[in-house]
């Protein structure tokens, strides 16, 4: 053989076994020529990657090293040697070269299985369905790839708070781009340019609220109805599907609803979709604020329909308000109401399954679960009656008690004036 | 009928010395008198406390599981029960209150000087006790205010040199405070309080019985100048006044219960957090103050263990101020007493308010 081919099949050889030990070692890599190389080096571009690297990445952590991804020699002590074409070399990928050196490892179902057995392994199958993806093979390399949400150098798992894809990062790292109108000039969807103001319509959003103010992680943010590495616009017909992921039951509601057949952006019609405001009963109904007047006018149908679910609404609420009141009068006099604080409490969650019944926008299904809770309100009344005729009662036995103690006190003293003046001529 | 019993009773157990005592018995009459009555309706409130807390131990059922219930079901479900349990809250609370009142007016009218030396150790031993029933009795319907200022009183003990930890143990039945230590705080509420104050207070009252009322040193010093002090007899006189000052306690008393209820709170939740205005007793609230008030290091030393000791040894002090001021026995007069005497009052006063305003 060549010597050239001999030298090449040993180092790819050797590649391979120092591969194949690392993985089955899983311990940090140690620093390889090339850390050490450009750790050293003076440009920032250069030297950076190095660095990262060596201070936290998970890849690194379970014995990659910069060989794994970029090839050449990391043995070799010469700059040409280390990067002969021999080696393998490839430099820095770009384009679809990174989602094939990433899918090399991560859709390997046998190689993740030894890292991270529960993680998925179709990414790259999924990305190549997304807009990204399916700009990137037109040949469109402005469009984001694996590194940039996850980074290349110094990549953290997913659930590192630190990660650009932790979830309170996501909005940030996703409009990284799409917030920069110069990046996304030129994109289009349904003939009008992209929108560059998600983030900030986002953070008015009662999810954005969630998320940050309540830390509740679970709430969405733009992956949740977007996906991620299959990143698309959800589709008409799939919105009330993306929104009932998490809203089950209203999805379900809607599902029955005439308007299901009607609204073609179904859940986004009324509540919109970045800017998702917390709903409130004024969204329904005939008022000013109602939706239901965008469509509907004075006669027909559905507005007669919006103003009697709005007015059950109301009517329920206004009466479990009234409650509250009368229970917590009671309380203030001393009265144990916890039993009719809870009878209230179910009479709320009552209101709450009017406001998801009426997603189904009939009128007696709302009315039904209305009736029901009235009658739990009327129940806490009544026992607030009974409480306050309680106090009252207790009121006019403390009234009794107290002239009857007074009386007695007025007796006393008399009855110690009367031996004072018997015995004051005679005090000991 | 009464006068056949009388008779088959003194037949057997010769009344007539008791009789004859009785009827003897008197007590001077002067500017000073009504503080006398501070210690009787002390005692009446006791009286209140043992008879509610009876009635209690009817329902109350001692475990962390049914304590909370217990008591829920004795203000809501038993007839009166919301009656007899805002009583017995309140009645604690007068009852501290009143016994403070008594110990002050004992110490600024020099009672406790010779011969009533013991009279006033059993006093301050009582006032002890009835701080511990207070402590005890305030975990016993488990809330959730209770268990945590159980959880910061506890701790406090903790502090205590040389003995805290094993106190801390002791007092919460394990490191924490939890189902163990509510049986234990019940048991000694219900057990070894009640046999150790009656033990006390029965050489209390003894004690008074035996060397009658205390006059104060301006009094004593008029009479031993000749003037004849008034008196009047302790049956029937005095015993009508002390009755009338138990029913005028009682109408407070009852108008408290009704008027602003003791609240029961939330039920005690370990996991839960901790929540905000956690604070012990207003009687302990003057300590408790000061020990959140002390840095954490004094001189190298725990702040907390120091201000622990501060208050163990004032507590000292208070018990045996009778053979510290031995000048009081002898007709001197001890400014010095009187200057701590206003100076612990306005402390506890100031830092009390204090305490509910921070909190």
């Amino acid at each position: 053989m060549r010597p050239v081919i001999v030298r090449t099949v040993l180092f790819q050889a050797l590649a391979l076994a120092v591969f194949a030990v690392s993985a089955e070692a899983q311990q940090p890599a140690a620093a390889t020529g090339c850390q050490t190389c450009h750790a050293s080096q003076q440009s920032a571009t250069l030297a950076t990657p190095a660095r990262d690297f060596a201070v936290t990445d998970v890849h690194r952590e379970r014995g990659f090293s910069c060989v794994d991804c970029h090839g050449g020699d990391p043995a070799a002590s010469d700059k040409a040697a280390a990067k002969a074409p021999s080696t393998g070399f490839r430099g820095k990928p770009t384009g679809a070269l990174i989602i094939a050196v990433c899918s090399r490892c991560h859709s390997d179902a046998a190689l993740m299985r030894k890292y991270a057995p529960k993680q998925r392994v179709d990414q790259a199958a999924e990305y190549a369905t997304s807009v990204h993806g399916q700009q990137l093979a037109k040949g469109d390399t402005k469009v984001a790839t694996c590194v940039s949400c996850h980074g290349a150098h110094g990549v953290r798992p997913v659930g590192d708070a630190q990660s650009p894809v932790y979830p309170l990062n996501v909005a940030a790292t996703c409009t990284k781009c799409h917030a920069d109108p110069e990046r996304m000039k030129g994109y289009q969807r349904a003939g009008a340019p992209l929108p560059t103001d998600q983030r900030e319509r986002y953070e008015k959003s009662v999810h954005h609220k969630a998320m940050v103010d309540r830390n509740d992680l679970s709430a969405p943010t733009c992956n949740d109805c977007h996906g991620n590495h299959g990143a698309a616009p959800p589709g008409v017909d799939a919105i009330a599907n993306v929104c009932g992921t998490c809203h089950t039951v209203f999805a379900t509601k809607f599902a029955l609803s005439t308007h299901s057949l009607i609204f073609e952006r179904g859940c986004v019609e009324c509540h919109s979709n970045h800017d998702i405001a917390q709903p409130s009963d004024a969204m329904l109904g005939t008022g000013k604020e109602a939706l239901c007047g965008t469509c509907h006018s004075e006669g027909d149908n559905g507005f007669k329909a919006a103003a009697a679910m709005r007015s059950g609404i109301d009517t329920l609420k206004a009466s479990i308000g009234l409650s509250q009141e009368q229970i917590d009068g009671v309380e203030n006099a001393g009265m144990d109401m916890a039993d009719q604080a809870l009878t209230l409490r179910e009479a709320g969650n009552h209101l709450t399954r009017a406001r998801t019944e009426m997603h189904a926008f009939d009128p007696k299904l709302v009315d039904a679960v209305v009736s029901e809770g009235m009658g739990l309100t009327a129940k806490v009344d009544a026992a607030a009656a009974a409480a306050r005729n309680e106090v009252s009662y207790r009121r006019t036995g403390l009234a009794i008690s107290l002239a009857f103690i007074v009386l007695v006190v007025v007796a006393l003293q008399l009855k110690i004036r009367s031996l004072e003046r018997s015995t004051s001529g005679s005090r000991l | 009928m009464t006068q056949q019993l009388l008779s088959w009773l003194d037949e057997r157990l010769d009344l007539s010395a008791l009789q004859h005592f009785v009827s003897e018995k008197s007590v001077p009459v002067h500017r000073h008198s009504v503080w006398y009555y501070m210690g009787g309706i002390t005692l009446f409130l006791v009286g209140v406390q043992v008879f509610t807390g009876i009635l209690l131990l009817l329902y109350y059922r001692p475990s962390a599981g049914e304590a909370y219930e217990s008591v829920k079901f004795i203000v809501s479900q038993v007839e009166f029960g919301w009656l007899i349990r805002n009583v017995h809250s309140w009645s604690a609370n007068l009852l501290i209150f009143m016994a403070f009142v008594h110990l002050f007016s004992t110490l600024f009218l020099r009672s406790y000087r010779k011969p009533r030396e013991l009279t006033w150790v059993t006093g301050v031993l009582l006032l002890f006790v009835m701080m511990g029933f207070g402590f005890s009795g305030y975990l016993l319907p488990w809330n959730e205010l209770a268990f945590f200022a159980t959880k910061v009183g506890t701790g406090i003990a903790g502090a205590v040199p040389g003995i805290g930890h094993f106190l801390l143990r002791f007092l919460r039945g394990g490191d924490d405070v939890t189902g163990a230590t509510l049986t234990r705080f019940y048991g000694i509420h219900v057990a070894v309080l009640p046999a150790t104050m009656t033990a006390i207070l029965g050489l209390h009252l003894l004690f008074i019985q035996r060397q009658g009322m205390s006059v104060p040193p301006s009094v004593e010093r008029r009479e031993k100048a000749g003037e004849k002090i008034p008196q009047i007899p302790f049956v029937p006189h005095y015993v009508l006044h002390d009755v009338m000052w138990w029913y005028v306690a009682l109408a407070v008393l009852a108008a408290l219960a009704l008027f602003l209820p003791w609240e029961l709170g939330k039920k005690a939740d370990a996991f839960a957090a901790v929540p905000p205005g956690i604070r012990p007793e207003w009687y302990f609230l003057a300590m408790f103050q000061v020990l959140k008030l002390l840095p954490a290091h004094i001189v190298g030393l725990e702040g907390e263990m120091l201000g622990v000791l501060g208050f163990s040894l004032a507590a000292l002090v208070l018990l045996v101020l009778p053979f510290l001021d031995r000048g009081a026995g002898e007709g001197r007069s001890s400014p010095l007493v009187t200057v701590a005497g206003v100076a612990a009052l306005v402390y506890m006063v100031v830092f009390t308010i204090y305490g509910y305003l921070a909190a």
